[in-house]
């Protein structure tokens, strides 16, 4: 994609708020996404079932007001499994992120601050070579020697998030280095590394915050991707993607089954899509393409 | 330009070693022992040393990694040890339906997505526009096993359009053959489509943005010429970069899909070698994924030379 | 009747008022110089003319082409006008043309897409009329893409699109602006010639007095979407009757007071045999690394409170030579001294020596981070006062000293910088370079992206404050009549070598290198075109 447009906020800090309140996509996005979390953190507290309690006489029963989402071919309740999933989908798509975040940023950051030196080589080819493996890929390499855990699910989808925000923040900050207040800041004798942290990195944050709603929701795709072959968290922990895989055979008898993990997806995907796009509209200082 | 080739052969060139090494380090060097891994924990002593003695695996890694890079070069890729047959010959088999499938998806995302990035770029802001991107936001929102899932309902389960998934194989007619591949390639385009449409309407609205758009439109081009003429291959460029990642992200969308359909593809193989512990399976098969996502990407860099001038440079 | 007519033109875009009603009018075979500062709508105007006009545009008025009214015409009529009877030049260059086709087919577009010939026949004819701008084929091959040209030569491309049928009028809106002294010299030639040879009309739109003197034969002073003052080009310069219009053309022809005395004492800088060379990649495959020698063995020295200028073309090597001087690049070779301390090729500038050199750039928009505070941007020096840096009341005192030194508010300091305008940011962007006292300050074309009034006003207060406080300057700009107003010595760059150097006013008024000769003949010079016009 062409390259992020970096935010200056020719706008001042109130109104930054004002343009999020008045942005439907942020605001509806940013409902869904509260949503989702709200749900995961109820689920802690309170579920209207034991996720796991089998009720084998009241199995494969649709949606009714005992069983808001139905039951399952064990008879549990799929309200209870959609609940505590969302668990599942949160940490594993958060803790990726974070890891992408951590090492990725940082990289990224030297990589523009030492551009054209052996370093950023390094780093842009290692990046390149971890694009070349698909997070599936990667899961299929872990799983394969260690077994399929949630663990090795959230190091495969980071490992894949890394070159990611790196790429991002390399092109970012390269775009950043050659302007003047840069230069201003090195001829005050502030090294790279300070540069980077003072100036660069809050100037590049709003393009920081839109990639990380973009892969937080790519990363509940491949959990839920994972889950489904069975790389993902192992049974008993409930998961979206695994409820899907077991509702395959049964859809003819139950197609709640099938439709509802999978509508919870699209919309939690699409809520956080909905917000990252309302913060690039918002952030971004270009509010009105002005020629034909 | 002879520079700039060079230099992403060589680059090429050292992605594969460096991935060949790392999948190596994984697969052979992380479990301990790969023998006893395949075999499992009860495994008599004498089974064990005959596996490994078969698996070469007295010798130094070093010397194994060499052999293992010279066999595939041979097309020699071991010998499966579940199936007891060479995996080469698996894979023959599987990549019949693999790269089809990839293929046909491929050629779908692009038919679907082009002209509807195009078309939504060019009515900015009017219904069409507004259209097109509340769809996209849905596709781009579907996991593409769901939608499988949900195809496989409407159009088989009920309709009977389609067969619920199985590959009958090439043998039996090659119409037969592509109609089971229909409905899994349709899965895996539409929200690869979506992505695609959404960047290309991106990278079009900024380029409409440049100045040569401008000037073109001052020699007294109609918007819709100029579009054409100068802001369609313009923005293409960083729509390639996109098409490039994308076929990674439909392989390992491929691999899902085949499950869904219980296609006999590639897909399969590598699952059926995870849970059958089949270390020298995963371990080619992921060797030839990597290939041929480092390969597609080094066909993109290569098309850039195409539609970018600049990159031609004279002496 | 005129050529081009236009009465009562208003523009608005949303609520916003661009044109408030203008009147303007070009002659066949004349040119009508329309100037104004930035915001004036000067651009506006020329696009309302093509029609051009942002989404949510809404013009009234009248336009009239030989009589033929363009507001009421349909889009689709207006294609058939624009690039046959009106052709347009933008302001820059580099990004004018598609990068992907090649010139002769970007000149030929304009003729088969008007229907005037097949597109074979246009690429022939697209030949002759790029031989007519001064690219000839054997020079310029019709197949050369635009990156292969220099910004001079795409501009010709540009023209040569524009004038391809002989339209009516050409409209040219700042085509000179991002070009060089030499190169604007030879395209306004250009221009003039083709409004001689095809008796069309031309609009130049500009900012630069000095050349609108030259060039037009009728001027137009824009400011605030209004027509101020037309009429004649030399009637209007001599009589000056409305107050912008005196107050332009004083401020182009500014020369801030200075004293010429010097407080004497070792020199402040001193740069000898200085050679930077970069590496290039290699022209085959294993071939070596090329060299390309960016500063060729300059030597110079900048005593205390002399003002020092530094001109040259892009590609002079002036810049290289200023990042050299602030210790952000290494040299191959040479020394370079800031007030008795010597620069480390290899490890740069100690704090201590930084201390002694502050920079000020050119642009305002870029030069200070978005998201900080004017107290904080201004005193981003103090980092090279490590220790010793001053904390609290002190810090205040002294952020309120140097604002108030460079005629703004110790209230600022509190601001944001987007609460400033342009002339507002280059005064901070002093007081930043002020704030630790250095000796020497380099401004690299500190005043090129200021309005003609608001630079006037900052050569005023760089020249009071180098008289007061004994400052040394190294001003670089391409722009010989603000270095002539400001600076004691000046030194002429062409492709890394010093070809030139004395005192400001001998070397402009006697300049003995041909290089210089060309670059004074070639600067437009408001008094001399409006000695020549009468």
């Amino acid at each position: 994609m062409s390259l992020p447009a970096i935010a200056s906020p020719t706008l001042p800090r109130g109104t930054l708020l004002n343009a999020a309140l008045r942005s439907p996509s942020f605001l509806a996005g940013a409902a869904i996404t509260a949503l989702f979390l709200l749900v995961a953190v109820v689920s802690f507290v309170w579920t209207p079932y034991g996720y796991a309690t089998q009720d084998i006489p009241n199995k494969l029963k649709g949606l009714s007001l005992a069983h808001w989402f139905g039951t399952d071919q064990y008879g549990r309740d799929v309200f209870s499994m959609i609940l505590v999933g969302a668990r599942t989908s949160i940490a594993v798509a958060l803790i990726a992120v974070g890891v992408g975040i951590g090492i990725g940023v940082p990289l990224g950051l030297t990589a523009a601050a030492r551009r054209g030196s052996l370093l950023d080589e390094v780093i842009m080819r290692l990046n390149d070579l971890v694009f070349a493996f698909p997070a599936l890929l990667i899961a299929v390499l872990i799983t394969a020697v260690f077994g399929p855990s949630a663990t090795n699910a959230i190091i495969a989808i980071g490992i894949f998030n890394i070159p990611v925000f790196a790429r991002l923040i390399r092109a970012a900050a390269l775009s950043l280095w050659t302007r003047d207040f840069i230069l201003a800041a090195r001829v005050a004798g502030k090294g790279p590394a300070r540069i980077s942290v003072e100036h660069i990195l809050p100037n590049i944050l709003n393009t920081l915050v839109v990639q990380i709603t973009i892969q937080f929701s790519l990363g509940i795709l491949a959990e839920a991707a994972l889950a489904y072959v069975g790389l993902g968290a192992q049974p008993p922990t409930p998961s979206w993607g695994k409820m899907l895989a077991d509702s395959q055979t049964l859809i003819s008898l139950a197609p709640h089954l099938a439709l509802i993990p999978g509508l919870c997806i699209v919309f939690t995907v699409l809520g956080l899509n909905l917000m990252g796009d309302g913060l690039r509209d918002i952030f971004d200082p270009r509010l009105s393409r002005s020629r034909q | 330009m002879t520079t700039y080739l060079a230099g992403r052969v060589a680059s090429v060139l050292l992605s594969l070693i460096v991935a060949s090494i790392a999948i190596f380090l994984i697969m052979e060097v992380l479990p301990g022992d790969p023998a006893q891994f395949i075999l499992g924990m009860n495994a008599q002593p004498d089974t064990l040393a005959a596996l490994r003695a078969q698996l070469g695996l007295d010798a130094p890694p070093l010397m194994r990694y060499f052999s293992w890079i010279l066999g595939m070069l041979h097309g020699d890729f071991g010998t499966s040890y579940t199936y007891r047959v060479p995996v080469a010959e698996l894979i023959v088999q599987r990549i019949g339906v693999s790269l089809p499938l990839a293929g046909l998806s491929l050629a779908l995302t692009l038919i679907i997505a082009f002209p509807t990035g195009i078309l939504a770029a060019a009515r900015r802001n009017s219904k069409t526009d507004f259209a097109v991107s509340a769809i996209t936001q849905f596709g781009v929102a579907v996991p593409n096993f769901w939608f499988a899932i949900i195809l496989v309902y409407i159009f088989a389960v009920t309709l009977h359009w389609f067969s619920a998934g199985g590959f009958p194989g090439w043998d039996k007619g090659f119409w037969q053959g592509l109609r089971a591949l229909i409905l899994p390639s349709i899965a895996l385009a539409l929200p690869q489509a979506s992505i695609l449409a959404r960047v290309m309407r991106s990278a079009l609205l900024d380029t409409l943005e440049e100045d040569y758009i401008r000037t073109a439109r001052a020699r007294g081009l109609s918007r819709a010429t100029t579009l054409w003429r100068h802001a369609v291959r313009n923005a293409l460029i960083p729509v390639l970069t996109i098409v490039g990642l994308q076929f990674a992200f439909l392989l390992a969308g491929g691999i899902i899909i085949e499950n869904v359909f219980f296609l006999p593809g590639l897909g399969r193989l590598v699952f059926q070698g995870i849970t059958q512990r089949d270390l020298i399976v995963v371990k080619s098969v992921v060797m030839l994924l990597v290939f041929a996502v480092i390969l597609v990407n080094f066909l993109v860099d290569l098309s850039y030379l195409v539609v970018d001038p600049r990159l031609r440079r004279r002496a | 009747m005129s050529l081009l007519e236009v009465k009562g033109l208003q523009l608005a875009i949303g609520d916003v008022k661009i044109l408030r009603g203008i009147d303007l009018a070009v002659d066949a075979g004349q040119v009508l110089g329309i100037i104004g500062e930035s915001g004036s709508g000067k651009s506006m105007s020329a696009l309302s003319i093509m029609r051009l006009l942002p989404t949510g545009a809404h013009a009234t008025g009248s336009i009239r082409l030989a009589g033929d009214e363009l507001l009421q015409k349909s889009e689709r009529d207006m294609c058939g006008v624009r690039g046959k009877d009106i052709g347009m030049v933008f302001q820059e260059p580099m990004t004018a043309l598609d990068p992907l086709k090649t010139i002769g087919n970007q000149v030929a577009e304009t003729i088969w897409v008007h229907g005037q010939a097949s597109r074979r026949e246009a690429l022939a004819e697209a030949d002759r009329v790029l031989e007519r701008v001064g690219l000839p084929a054997d020079l310029f091959p019709r197949d050369r893409f635009p990156h292969e040209l220099s910004g001079g030569q795409r501009q010709r491309v540009v023209i040569a699109s524009a004038i391809a049928l002989r339209p009516k009028l050409l409209i040219a809106d700042e085509p000179t602006t991002a070009l060089d002294v030499t190169t604007q010299a030879r395209i306004i030639e250009l221009l003039n010639r083709l409004v001689n040879e095809d008796g069309m009309g031309m609009i130049f739109i500009t900012h630069d007095l000095a050349v609108v003197a030259g060039l037009a034969d009728q001027v137009a002073v824009m400011r605030y979407g209004e027509v101020f003052e037309a009429g004649p080009t030399g009637e209007v310069f001599r009589t000056l009757a409305h107050p912008y219009t005196r107050a332009l053309f004083e401020a182009s022809s500014h020369v801030p007071k200075r004293d010429p005395s010097l407080p004497g004492g070792p020199p402040v800088l001193t740069v000898e045999n200085v050679v930077r060379d970069y590496r290039t990649p290699p022209k085959r495959l294993f071939g070596k690394p090329g060299a390309f020698r960016a500063v060729d063995g300059v030597s110079f020295r900048i005593e205390r409170g002399e003002n020092v200028g530094l001109v040259g073309e892009s590609g002079s090597g002036k810049s290289t030579l200023a990042r050299a001087v602030m210790a952000l690049e290494a040299v191959q070779s040479g020394t370079i001294t800031i007030d008795g301390q010597k620069l480390d090729p290899r490890d740069g500038a100690s704090f201590a020596t930084r201390r002694k050199l502050q920079v000020v750039f050119q642009d305002p928009y870029g030069s200070f981070d978005p998201r900080q505070r004017v107290d904080t941007l201004i005193t981003e020096p103090f980092h090279l006062l490590g220790a010793d840096a001053p904390h609290g009341a002190e810090r205040q005192a002294r952020i309120a000293k140097s604002l108030e030194t460079v005629g703004l508010e110790a209230s600022d300091a509190e601001k944001y910088i987007h609460e400033f305008s342009g002339g507002q940011r280059q005064r901070l962007a002093i007081a930043r370079a002020l704030i630790i006292e250095p000796s020497l300050i380099i401004l690299d074309e500190a005043v090129s992206a200021l309005d003609v009034s608001i630079r006037a006003q900052i050569l005023d207060l760089l020249a009071e404050l180098s008289d007061r406080l004994g400052l040394s300057y190294l001003f670089i700009s391409h722009d010989l009549s603000v270095v002539r107003s400001i600076t004691d010595r000046v030194l002429v760059m062409k492709s890394g070598k010093i070809v030139e150097s004395g005192a400001t006013e001998e070397v402009f008024r006697n300049p003995q290198h041909p290089y210089t000769q060309e670059l004074l003949a070639a600067t437009p010079h408001l008094e001399r075109a409006l000695a020549a016009r009468s």
